[in-house]
């Protein structure tokens, strides 16, 4: 099967992308390619079954929800900490207690 | 209702509950979850007693067996880190709740009964599970509380939270190729099917290999723990005990159950002995980092590093066929573990707040506030070096008596080094107790001493644990996991 | 599947290949992103080719849809305020590791893979379909044979809404720049397109693909696209208002669903004999509420105003 093969190519290229890239978002979009490659493999085992299997397709869509959700959390913390990042950058008066409003 | 049924049903519904309650109304959190804290104990307690009385047992959720339906399992390791859960739990809300108010960051109040009490839920759903996926699922939930706990606390924190939920994502998704790989193999994700079913070929031993590094990752075992001072270290105190003492032992759960469940078969000398020299290798890393460390809770998150090294010390010895006393003693000491090192954050936490500081050289002078906490962090550390008759000390005892039973003198003189290297930390962090000090900090009448008893009934339950070596024993012995 | 269906098929994995290389090394991130989400696009082809309608609807909605959203807006944020060399690739070393460590990865994975029996539960779901209470297999699966999953995940994401709310307030404005100003217009008109599509999926999916996710994703994408173009958001966190009761709703009926069956007497999670229809029905309506709000306050990246917004929107 192609897609065999393509799960396999997605899961390198996204842990590559997770180790070399310095960016936290291209940290963040590597990470959610290495995901789909697991879901591809779920839905290529189903496919290759006899009758089709839908469990795996009701487990990938379960996925599919708690990969938005840690993406969602990763993105709002990626964006405080950039936000951290240029006001010490700035050299204006950091909080460093860190509650920021 | 069938009295097995009862106790799970409360572990798994009544935080998640509670985590609703307190999140719709935020001012009832304190007595919500101290109440819920309570109840989930006495739960707790419950089930471990029914484990004892008549054994391990399953409950099918919604009358589905496997494959087709997910079930809880319910043995002695799990009732044993289910009341692991319930005691940290509770200890850490009470600590939490008596933290002098205006210390506490502007968001604090508001969001971190909920995240605490999803935590919790979470952590049971995976010590419950024993289905593949839904412990995938159980993991994402205890992963972003995490997160969430951790970045309470603002400032740097929140880099270090961004690292463990990178750290911790990667792991699951390691672990769920894995799962995967092994679904397409025996169409199972039911542990116990799996038990059966697993046979000795490449695909199982890349399904293997995978989950096993993801779960490593998550338990932070060397030379993968570089995510997890930072995050022990800078997280509120509460938070740093409950994910030293358990999630991180959730992880080393998961890796147990599965080597001495579905890969048992596939556990020869070889990879044993890999498990074992990461466990060597983290125990003396992680020792020797904690006593290089001049802060109080960074000294504290490299321990976590290093004992957890002896939890995987039990692949070689059951490898080389003492696999009953090094089970046993290897679990032991991940709870003994858990207490102490929550008592330790606890303690640590109390006296820092006593001090507004947590530079190691620092902490010396007037100790009023926080003298309970000083007796807490030294019995913890009695515990956690081994001194007899605490639980650390049963736990290593049985441990090495698989080393000389099998001949595994290495081991033994790892399990020996480690122990030196935890008694000179630990009287490094205690002898700053006794050192004159500059007078700083707050006045110590607004600690409560609730601070203190929190830590306190942590230590004095690792220190008890030693004595309770017969009930361990049968409690640990009951359920499928448990090597005959 | 003939000869036509396998070019495709490896155009489709070559250009997979080709978009996530770019989403992962990319110079420019905007353009990253931009393949990130055309790559969730045609994931959903690859998911319809591999006979998954149901992840191709929630794909192109959550996968594309709202993950892109999320992406971008963030974007956005850190583009006004990262400097322009942080946003710049620095081309990484170590080449020479990662040529044949990957492809020895690769090549065990595949090794694996290949020889996979994959023998499936098909069977076994299509025997105990007859007692599910609905004649989709996937809506079976995932809320009578594996509910605790559901269970689970719905808390995820309630979960997930918290600790976003807990890092800080929603920045604000809350709206990007503008990429188009035919958007707004668009984005009103839509809406109630994206409502009916909801709704009939959640109808249709007690018998065909379709069901609480993808109707529950569709709706959540729909109000993102309404908050693009200029509604104001409308989540509201104080204490006194409904939106905590709405927020928690999926996981309190699905807690109430299991805990009710324990209370029965029955299994935690067991329907009782004949009612297993009408309790999906009434806990996918739920579910699907729940996973459209939840994406939607996922979005707003930290804790809306508990009182109402100063201001108004566009």
């Amino acid at each position: 099967m192609v897609y065999l093969s393509l799960t396999g190519v997605l899961f390198v290229l996204g842990l590559h992308g997770l180790f070399t890239a310095r960016n936290l978002l291209r940290r963040l979009l590597s990470l959610n390619i290495l995901t789909t490659s697991v879901f591809l493999l779920f839905v290529v085992m189903a496919r290759l079954a006899e009758p089709l299997d839908n469990v795996p397709h009701a487990i990938v869509l379960t996925g599919i929800v708690i990969t938005v959700s840690t993406t969602a959390v990763a993105l709002a913390l990626v964006v405080r900490i950039a936000g951290r990042m240029r006001e010490e950058d700035v050299g204006a008066a950091a909080d460093t207690r860190g509650d920021v409003e | 209702m069938i009295p097995e049924t009862a106790g799970p049903v409360i572990l798994f519904s009544l935080p998640l509950a509670a985590a609703i309650t307190v999140f719709i109304r935020p001012r009832w959190s304190v007595p919500v979850t101290l109440g819920a804290s309570g109840v989930l104990l006495a739960a707790a307690v419950w089930v471990v007693g029914v484990v004892l009385q008549q054994g391990a047992w399953r409950h099918d959720i919604g009358g589905w067996t496997a494959p087709l339906g997910i079930g809880w399992n319910v043995d002695g390791l799990s009732a044993a880190l289910l009341l692991l859960t319930a005691a940290v739990g509770l200890a850490g809300a009470v600590f939490h709740a008596s933290r002098p108010a205006p210390l506490a960051t502007v968001r604090d109040p508001r969001f971190f009964w909920p995240l605490w009490l999803f935590l919790w839920g979470g952590l049971n759903a995976l010590f419950l599970a024993a289905d593949l996926f839904n412990v995938y699922v159980a993991l994402e939930l205890v992963s972003i509380a995490s997160v969430g706990l951790i970045g309470l606390a603002g400032g740097s924190a929140q880099a270090a939270a961004w690292r463990y939920l990178l750290a911790t994502l990667l792991g699951s998704t390691i672990y769920l190729f894995g799962v995967a790989l092994l679904y397409g193999r025996y169409a199972a994700l039911d542990l116990a099917l799996l038990t059966d079913g697993v046979e000795r070929d490449g695909v199982t031993a890349v399904a293997a290999a995978l989950m096993t590094l993801g779960l490593l990752l998550k338990a932070a075992v060397f030379p993968l723990h570089f995510w997890l001072p930072a995050a022990h270290g800078r997280a509120p105190p509460a938070v740093s005990a409950v994910l030293s003492a358990v999630v991180i032992a959730a992880g080393y759960y998961l890796l147990v159950r599965l080597w001495f469940g579905p890969f048992a078969p596939l556990l020869g000398t070889g990879v044993a002995t890999l498990l074992g020299l990461l466990g060597a290798a983290a125990v003396l890393w992680g020792g020797l980092l904690a006593l290089l460390q001049r802060r109080l809770k960074m000294l504290i998150a490299y321990s976590t590093v290093s004992q957890f090294g002896y939890g995987l010390l039990v692949f070689p010895l059951a490898a080389a066929g003492a696999a009953h006393p090094a089970w046993t003693g290897a679990v032991t000491l991940v709870l003994a573990h858990g207490l102490a090192k929550a008592a330790l954050f606890l303690a640590a936490g109390a006296i820092v707040l006593r001090h507004g500081i947590d530079r190691l050289e620092a902490l010396g002078g007037d100790q009023r506030g926080a003298t309970l906490a000083w007796v807490a962090f030294a019995i913890a550390s009695a515990s956690l070096v081994g001194l007899p008759p605490t639980g650390g000390f049963l736990g290593k005892w049985w441990l090495a008596q698989a080393a000389l039973a099998t001949g595994g003198y290495f081991w033994l003189a790892i399990l020996m080094v480690g122990t030196g290297f935890t008694a000179a930390y630990l009287w490094r962090a205690l002898q700053a107790a006794v050192r004159p000090g500059r007078e700083a900090g707050i006045d110590p009448a607004t600690l409560s001493a609730a601070l203190g008893l929190a830590a306190l009934s942590l230590a004095l339950s690792a220190a008890a644990l030693g004595l309770a070596a017969p009930v361990l024993g049968v409690l640990l012995d009951a359920g499928p996991g448990a090597p005959g | 599947m003939g000869v036509a269906g396998v070019i495709f098929d490896v155009l489709l994995a070559l250009a997979l290949t080709w978009l996530a290389w770019q989403a992962t090394r990319a110079a420019d991130l905007f353009h990253a992103v931009v393949s990130f989400i055309v790559f969730g696009l045609l994931m959903a082809l690859a998911w319809v080719r591999l006979e998954a309608p149901d992840i191709a609807l929630a794909e192109a909605a959550i996968g594309a849809g709202a993950t892109g959203a999320l992406l971008l807006s963030a974007l956005d944020r850190l583009a006004s305020r990262e400097r322009r060399r942080r946003l710049l690739y620095e081309p990484g070393a170590a080449w020479g590791f990662w040529i044949p460590a990957g492809g020895a990865l690769l090549g065990a994975l595949t090794l694996a893979a290949w020889k996979l029996p994959a023998p499936g539960l098909g069977n076994e779901v299509r025997a105990a379909l007859g007692v599910s209470g609905v004649e989709h297999p996937v809506t079976a699966v995932l809320l009578n044979f594996r509910a605790l999953d559901t269970l689970l995940e719905i808390g995820v994401l309630l979960l997930a809404a918290i600790t976003i709310w807990s890092l800080g307030r929603a920045p604000s404005p809350l709206i990007p720049a503008m990429p188009s100003p035919a958007l707004p217009a668009l984005g009103r008109l839509l809406f109630p397109v994206f409502v009916l599509v909801a709704a009939y999926l959640l109808w249709r999916g007690s018998h065909a693909p379709g069901g609480a996710f993808p109707a529950g994703a569709v709706l959540g994408a729909g109000a993102i696209l309404m908050l693009l173009a200029g509604a104001r958001p409308w989540i509201r966190s104080s204490e006194r208002g409904p939106w905590r009761w709405i927020l928690s709703l999926g996981l309190v009926m699905l807690l109430a669903a299991g805990i009710a069956g324990t209370l029965a007497g029955q299994a935690f999670f067991e329907y009782p004999p004949g009612t297993a229809g009408p309790l999906i029905l009434l806990l996918e309506v739920a579910a699907g509420l729940s996973i459209a709000l939840l994406l939607f306050a996922l979005y707003l990246r930290g804790e809306p105003c508990e009182h109402g917004y100063r201001g108004k929107g566009r």
